[in-house]
């Protein structure tokens, strides 16, 4: 019996062995990543009301701007309001502003936060200590929450076309999708810088409000990018999700693409994909490094 | 009993008489003045931790500018002016920018009291110092009573900042001689928000991980308030739930003294409604913690995650 013991632990050690002495490091490890995203999931099937709530809760945060709005200006829209977005209806304007910035929400709490919550159940150490590319780990844990934001801006859009008896256009699916696509990306980097900096700040919740009020206030949600001055209309544009706001808001309602404004957003989520990714990975490298340095991984 | 000093009997028995005193003392104290004393120790306790966080100081004074600035550019944007006809038909005055202001400002003092006291026992469980606060020779409401002492002062600068600031930088017109009753309605919207807020402990203390619950019933809560929009412009059923909130009543009285439109039956009917919402509300909430209280303690799951 004691032998045996004996032989499976040289065996583990063996394999253990032959796998740290064939490990070759990779600038990308796409079965951790993989596994990572499968193990976020699973975790995140075991609460099923989350998806619904995450779904609803929304309609809850909009709704005060639909009725601010109508005390405003009276049921249905105003003329200034249609002079400066170019819609008439202020509810169709405002879902599908809602319905994009799920993305944006859910990569700031989610994506960002996800070390924190290693670290809140106490896994950081062991998963930074594992062999495979953090980008593997960060792009896996985007990749489990992007499926799940996915899931509750569709719910919450589906719930608001139902309940508000509201018409899009189904010309939209495939532009929507692919700039969908291109601003998660986008996103994704951003997320990667977000993540770096709870590396080395711990608690979230203050700068992880800060930052997601301050983006919800420059991003064309409840209102267009003309109503907000002009020099902030170019931060505006800096956060992805406004170039994702603007091309879908226009095809879902107008019903038409204009191939050239269509380029265009492709070709700015592009360019702001590629800048977020160079910085947030330099931020979170940077911010692994410090964190490392200073022992500090695990720290409250 | 801990002995230290030199070993002489002498200077030990003095030591443990001393200390038995106070201890007995600590255990002897009871009344207001003494729950007051240990609720503003439990404040200020928390004000400490705050400042400790940097990040949390500048987030507090921006906080409000935050809230407010989304709402004000919406406002720009529907009204095209600064007038707005048509909240003159339901809600009695043109100026759109000053009614969402006032209507804000009291938003941020809702939040601070309802999720920073609502979850005030949370976070000391978290930190693993709810059980020793609640073996302290206080009453077990107090420690609910200060942190809303920190949060009313925590919620009440934010509102000043907000509309110190909504004054100087954006023209909101303010009734001056209308500041000391919207004071006296704050007191009173208090009382109300307390008992709300002991319903959302409740919660907490029996649900643990609660704040979704929370966060639907506040969502609810603030969406039938006329904060940013009259009562008129919500649904019939919701015009109702509305008139059953203290909140409502406490936004209603707080603009309409900075606004100078409450008077005569009106002003009878705000303050009435808010008092009588006061005393249901306090009782029911004070009567529901001490029970959930009671009910936690008897199960032993104070510090249970």
């Amino acid at each position: 019996m004691t032998e045996l013991v004996h032989e499976t632990q040289e065996e583990v050690i063996h394999e253990t062995s032959e796998y740290l002495e064939s490990f070759k490091s990779r600038a990308m490890d796409w079965t951790a990543a993989r596994t990572f995203a499968v193990k976020n999931l699973r975790i995140a099937i075991r609460y099923p009301a989350n998806f619904l709530v995450w779904g609803i809760l929304p309609i809850f945060w909009f709704a005060p701007f639909i009725l601010m709005a109508t005390a405003i200006a009276g049921p249905g829209t105003s003329a200034h309001f249609t002079s400066i977005s170019g819609f008439n209806d202020y509810i169709q304007f405002v879902v599908i502003g809602w319905f994009v910035f799920m993305y944006l929400d859910n990569s700031i709490w989610a994506i960002g936060n996800n070390f924190r919550w290693e670290q809140m159940s106490g896994t950081l150490e062991p998963l930074f200590s594992t062999p495979v590319p953090r980008i593997s780990i960060l792009l896996g844990a985007a990749i489990s929450d992007t499926i799940q934001g996915t899931m509750q801006a569709g719910i919450l859009l589906s719930i608001c076309i139902v309940l508000f008896g509201l018409e899009y256009s189904i010309v939209a699916i495939l532009p929507t999708i692919i700039i969908l696509i291109l601003m998660v990306i986008a996103l994704y980097g951003f997320s990667f810088m977000l993540a770096g900096l709870i590396l080395v700040f711990k608690d979230p919740s203050v700068l992880t409000q800060m930052i997601s009020e301050m983006t919800f206030m420059v991003s064309p949600i409840n209102y267009p990018v003309q109503a907000l001055p002009r020099s902030v209309q170019f931060v505006s544009y800096l956060v992805p999700t406004t170039i994702g706001i603007v091309t879908i808001r226009e095809i879902a309602i107008n019903g038409a693409v204009d191939l050239l404004s269509f380029s265009q957003a492709i070709l700015g989520l592009g360019l702001l994909a590629v800048c977020f990714w160079i910085v947030g990975i330099g931020i979170f490298r940077y911010a692994e490094k410090w964190t490392k340095q200073r022992g500090h991984m695990g720290g409250f | 009993m801990q002995r230290s000093g030199p070993n002489r009997e002498g200077i030990w028995e003095v030591s443990e008489v001393k200390e038995e005193s106070i201890f007995e003392k600590m255990w002897r104290r009871r009344g207001l003045r003494a729950e007051i004393r240990a609720a503003n120790a439990l404040a200020v306790k928390q004000w400490q931790v705050e400042f400790s966080y940097p990040l949390s100081v500048l987030w507090f004074i921006i906080m409000p500018f935050l809230w407010f600035i989304p709402s004000l550019i919406l406002g720009a944007a529907v009204a095209g002016g600064s007038e707005s006809a048509y909240l003159a038909e339901v809600a009695g005055t043109t100026d759109w920018l000053t009614y969402i202001a006032i209507g804000s400002a009291f938003t941020g003092l809702a939040v601070s009291l309802m999720w920073g006291t609502g979850f005030a026992l949370r976070r000391e469980q978290n930190v693993g110092t709810l059980e020793t606060l609640m073996s302290t020779p206080m009453r077990r409401d107090t420690l609910v009573w200060g942190s809303t002492l920190h949060n009313i002062q925590h919620g009440g600068l934010g509102v000043v900042l907000q509309l110190g600031a909504s004054v100087i930088l954006f023209g909101v017109n303010l009734n001056l001689w209308g500041v000391m009753p919207a004071l006296g309605i704050i007191a009173l919207s208090i009382i109300g928000l307390q008992g709300l807020v002991f319903a959302i402990v409740c919660i907490v203390l029996l649900a643990k991980q609660a704040w979704m619950v929370v966060e639907f019933l506040s969502s609810i809560l603030f969406l039938v308030a006329p904060l940013t929009y009259p009562i008129a412009v919500l649904p019939p059923i919701l015009q109702y739930v509305s008139y059953g909130s203290p909140m409502t009543w406490s936004v209603e009285g707080f603009r309409g003294f900075l606004m100078g439109s409450l008077t005569g039956p009106a002003l009878l009917t705000t303050v009435g409604a808010l008092l009588l919402l006061d005393i249901i509300f306090i009782v029911l909430g004070t009567l529901l913690f001490r029970r959930a209280e009671r009910y936690v303690r008897a199960k032993g799951a104070l510090s249970q995650f």
